[in-house]
């Protein structure tokens, strides 16, 4: 399909990029999952969980996300301006330079070389390395932007413009560093203004990875796959505003009671619940869209995946500002609550948008139809039943935690000690376990349809075509 | 009250008002058509 | 024409919109005083300490480790005294974590001697059977590279020349390999016989470790005995359950899980003192065994306070003298 002579090579190339690095990055997952219950796997200082963890989410957030997010937006950008990229060479630069940087970030991570500030663990030589490779993405994005043939940009457009800005600031401005050597830096910032600009970072990075771009992809590929136009344009114009401008405020949600001074935790706990508004905007602009279509959940196998995941996106946003409000954030700050919390986003929405957005992108990349509807039913179920699972368990895990390390005797004393809370857990660590693997079945299975569907396994054009439209 | 919080309402006022404003302006009627055109002109071929 | 037909004007307004929530909570607490307040009693690391902090780093034990603990009731008494921000000015990264798989450590400094940290990191299991710590055993097989240690904290401008880095580094050496080292026995079974007169990553960790939130409870212990030694002689204490049998039972449980790791099953010593003979360090008495369990001592005892509690205490106590009646 190259009648408008979109480039789509990088759109192909990054798609896969991102299926492997979900799969290193889950069997990583698993691997770490395994080693809460069973701590003999730490059989090496690389396998050990704490290096390792870094690599689950790095690899996730960066490899995973990141070149899912780089492959549609370079179909996005092409197909809303109906112009081919301004510079394709450049972007299959790009796609080399991102695959050696994910790799050299693994084998860092792995050997340790870590600043230890979350999302941000990479040493200075990587992030000078990503800086170049965001400021390649930028030209391309906006030399494509200024080419454009049709005038008014789409809303998925404004999101990837938000996201191409923000995350260029936050990355730079809390990897400032002053290196040792090659391999070993120090934070510019030190103590409590050092956590203040990690968490506006950390939150951010949630929020302009996790989330922008995600709903770029939600509103272009809803819309086109059901052939509906979006509910409504001005409440996404407001919710698109209020998004970008209040998640800056609250990254101090994740210090709550911690010696950040106080009204910069109570300025960040305002603003989290007023993300609800802009974050239901998008929910409800979703579910708006399918009124009087709802048969398309059963007809259309794109839609389940994208109305699952724009729900789980809804009950994020819910549970985010709760579990930052004082009272709650005493109970479940640093318990397994918190890795629920993430996980509904990452294995439910995050991941649900993004196969569907291949599974939509991949046909008329290559011409040929999508290989199995069946085998795409079967992913969605499995990991839908795979991350509820986990997420489910561990917010209950999370409240029994909270409460043992809570409770007191009569006379003032504690109930139970740590390592009492520690095995309290290990049942529900055991099901979180088995709920990872579930869903990381399903991910082989959305493998196995994509690779075949890119070979051109798949055909009957009419059928598929009579299911999407 | 000291300055600080006449500061703190000032700004919080101030922000209330600059997103009515929005509201009110993309959601008068007469401009919905206007408005909201790009939302079907994106169902069209690319 | 609008900003959405303008993609460099939209580009522009959303780095503006973005830009104002990051100036307000980020760029001006960095001006204001509030986020980096210093204290006189807050020492910075030592050489030693912080290449002990950067194998903290290396290893990621910060996935699984908070060091905050945060100012609620049982928090405190888990933990002990809540953290402040001047004590973290030295912290380039700030590593308060986001996770407690295992328990908060800002206050681990002192808590225990340093043989129990040689045991504990060597092989966490053989203090708490069921814990999910990764074993560090490792740690102790790698001699300390110390060659940026100068560099490390000239940048961090902690203020010491190259020989005071120098003396520091050979002196903690000195420490740890001299006959006289309390924990010389256990470091040696855990550090290979060609590192033993070396500093190995092993020394440094347990050096950080015990560094954390010493300054804190070294000023902690200063206020106490200001306020001991201006207030009149306390009520002697009296145990309720002397002699008691149950108690004694009861006690012996309590004794197992808490104390037995370290003064061994039958109290007959390990890494803490025999509890079954004539010799006290620090006082027989009723009174000064209950302050010695409640406040815990100066060479690694717990305070047991916030964990056991008035009632449990003594019952312990019960057990131990029944221990004691028996031989
Ligand atoms: C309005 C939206 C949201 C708000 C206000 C919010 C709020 C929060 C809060 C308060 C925490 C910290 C909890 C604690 O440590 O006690 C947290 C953690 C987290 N959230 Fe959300 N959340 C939102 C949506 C999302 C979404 C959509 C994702 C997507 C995946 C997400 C991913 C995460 C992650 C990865 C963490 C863990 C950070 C860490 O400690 O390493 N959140 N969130
Ligand atoms: C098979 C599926 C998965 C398994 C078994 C798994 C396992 C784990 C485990 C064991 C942890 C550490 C939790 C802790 O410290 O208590 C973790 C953390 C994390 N995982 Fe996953 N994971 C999976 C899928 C994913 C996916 C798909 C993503 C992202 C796209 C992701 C992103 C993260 C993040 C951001 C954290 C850090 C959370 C925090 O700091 O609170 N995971 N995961």
């Amino acid at each position: 399909m190259k009648e408008n002579g979109y480039d789509y090579s990088v759109v192909r190339g990054f798609a896969f990029s991102a299926i492997f690095w979900l799969i290193v990055g889950l069997l990583v997952g698993l691997w770490l999952a395994a080693e809460m219950i069973l701590p003999q796997l730490n059989l090496t200082p690389w396998l050990s969980f704490g290096r390792l963890r870094v690599v689950h989410t790095n690899g996730l957030a960066f490899g995973f996300a990141l070149a899912g997010i780089f492959s549609c937006t370079y179909y996005i950008l092409q197909r809303l301006t109906k112009v081919p990229l301004a510079f394709p060479r450049l972007a299959r630069f790009h796609l080399w330079l991102f695959n050696i940087a994910i790799a050299l970030a693994a084998l860092s991570l792995f050997a340790g070389m870590n600043t230890s500030k979350e999302y941000a663990e990479l040493e200075w030589p990587l992030d000078v390395g990503i800086v170049i490779m965001w400021v390649i993405f930028a030209i391309n994005v906006f030399g494509t932007l200024i080419k454009r043939k049709e005038k008014q940009m789409y809303i998925s457009l404004w999101y990837i413009i938000a996201m191409t800005v923000t995350i260029a600031v936050l990355y730079i401005v809390n990897n400032l560093e002053v290196p040792v050597n090659l391999f070993k830096s120090y934070s510019i910032y030190a103590g409590a203004n050092d956590a203040n600009v990690e968490w506006w970072y950390g939150h951010n990075a949630v929020g302009f990875v996790f989330t922008v771009p995600i709903l770029a992809m939600f509103y272009y590929f809803l819309p086109k796959s059901t052939n509906l136009p979006i509910y409504s344009h001005r409440l996404s114009i407001i919710a698109f505003w209020s998004l970008v401008f209040g998640y800056l405020w609250t990254g101090a949600h994740h210090l709550m009671l911690t010696p950040l001074p106080e009204w910069i935790q109570t300025v960040a706990i305002a603003f989290s619940i007023f993300l609800i508004a802009p974050s239901w905007g998008s929910v409800v602009n979703g579910y708006y869209t399918m009124r009087g279509n709802w048969d398309q959940m059963r007809t259309n196998y794109l839609v389940k995946f994208f109305i699952f995941g724009i729900t789980f996106y809804g009950l994020q946003t819910v549970q985010g500002p709760t579990q930052g409000l004082r009272t709650l954030t005493a109970f479940f700050h640093y318990t397994d609550y918190i890795p629920g919390h993430v996980h509904m986003g990452t294995m439910g929405w995050v991941t649900m948008i993004i196969s569907a957005s291949f599974y939509y992108m991949m046909p008329r990349i290559t011409g040929k139809e999508l290989y199995s509807i069946k085998l795409a039913n079967l992913h969605f179920w499995l990991i839908l039943v795979g991350q509820l699972l986990f997420t489910v368990t561990l917010w209950i895990a999370g409240i029994q935690q909270g409460a043992m390390w809570k409770a007191t005797n009569p006379d003032g004393s504690l109930t139970y000690s740590f390592l009492e809370g520690v095995v309290a857990l290990y049942p529900y660590w055991k099901i979180r376990l088995i709920g990872g693997l579930i869903y990381f079945v399903g991910i082989v299975v959305f493998t196995y349809n994509l690779i075949m569907t890119a070979r051109g396994a798949g055909v009957k054009l009419a059928e598929t075509r009579a299911q999407t439209a | 009250m000291d300055w600080v919080d006449w500061a703190y309402l000032a700004f919080g006022g101030a922000l209330v008002a600059v997103f009515a404003c929005i509201v009110f302006y993309y959601y008068k009627p007469r401009r919905k058509r206007h408005v909201e055109e790009p939302k079907y002109r994106m169902l069209d071929d690319d | 024409m609008s900003v959405y037909s303008k993609p460099i004007t939209f580009a522009l307004l959303s780095a503006v919109v973005i830009l104002v929530g990051t100036f307000i909570t980020l760029f001006i607490p960095m001006m204001l005083p509030s986020t980096q307040p210093v204290s006189d009693y807050i020492k910075p690391y030592t050489a030693i300490e912080l290449e002990g902090r950067d194998i903290y780093i290396r290893e990621g034990c910060n996935n699984c480790h908070t060091q905050t603990v945060r100012p609620l009731r049982t928090e405190v008494a888990r933990y002990g005294e809540y953290s402040k921000p001047e004590e973290f000015a030295y912290d380039r990264p700030f590593l308060w974590g986001s996770r407690r798989t295992g328990p908060d450590l800002n206050r681990v400094g002192g808590k225990y001697p340093d043989s129990w940290h040689y045991k504990h990191m060597n092989d966490p299991r053989s203090m708490f059977a069921k814990s999910n710590m990764p074993a560090y055993g490792w740690l102790a097989k790698r001699k300390l590279d110390t060659k940026y240690s100068y560099r490390k904290v000239s940048i961090l401008g902690y203020g010491y020349s190259e020989s005071d880095v120098r003396n520091q580094i050979e002196e903690y050496r000195k420490k740890v390999t001299s006959a006289d080292y309390p924990a010389r026995a256990v470091r040696e079974s855990v550090t290979p016989p060609e590192l033993r007169s070396e500093l190995t990553e092993m020394d440094a960790i347990i050096a950080y470790l015990q560094k954390l939130g010493r300054d804190v409870k070294a000023l902690k212990k200063k206020e106490m005995r200001m306020v001991a030694e201006a207030s009149p002689v306390t009520a002697s204490k009296r145990n309720p359950f002397a002699g008691s049998k149950k108690a004694a039972e009861e006690g012996e449980k309590i004794f197992k899980k808490n104390c037995a790791v370290c003064h061994g099953e039958d109290a007959e010593g390990g890494i803490g003192p025999n509890l079954t003979d004539d010799k006290w360090r620090y006082g027989n008495s009723d009174s000064d065994l209950y302050t010695t369990i409640s406040e815990g001592s100066p060479n690694g005892m717990p305070s047991w306070k916030g964990k056991l509690g008035n009632e449990a205490i003594w019952k312990v106590i019960t057990f131990i003298r029944s221990q004691r009646e028996q031989d």
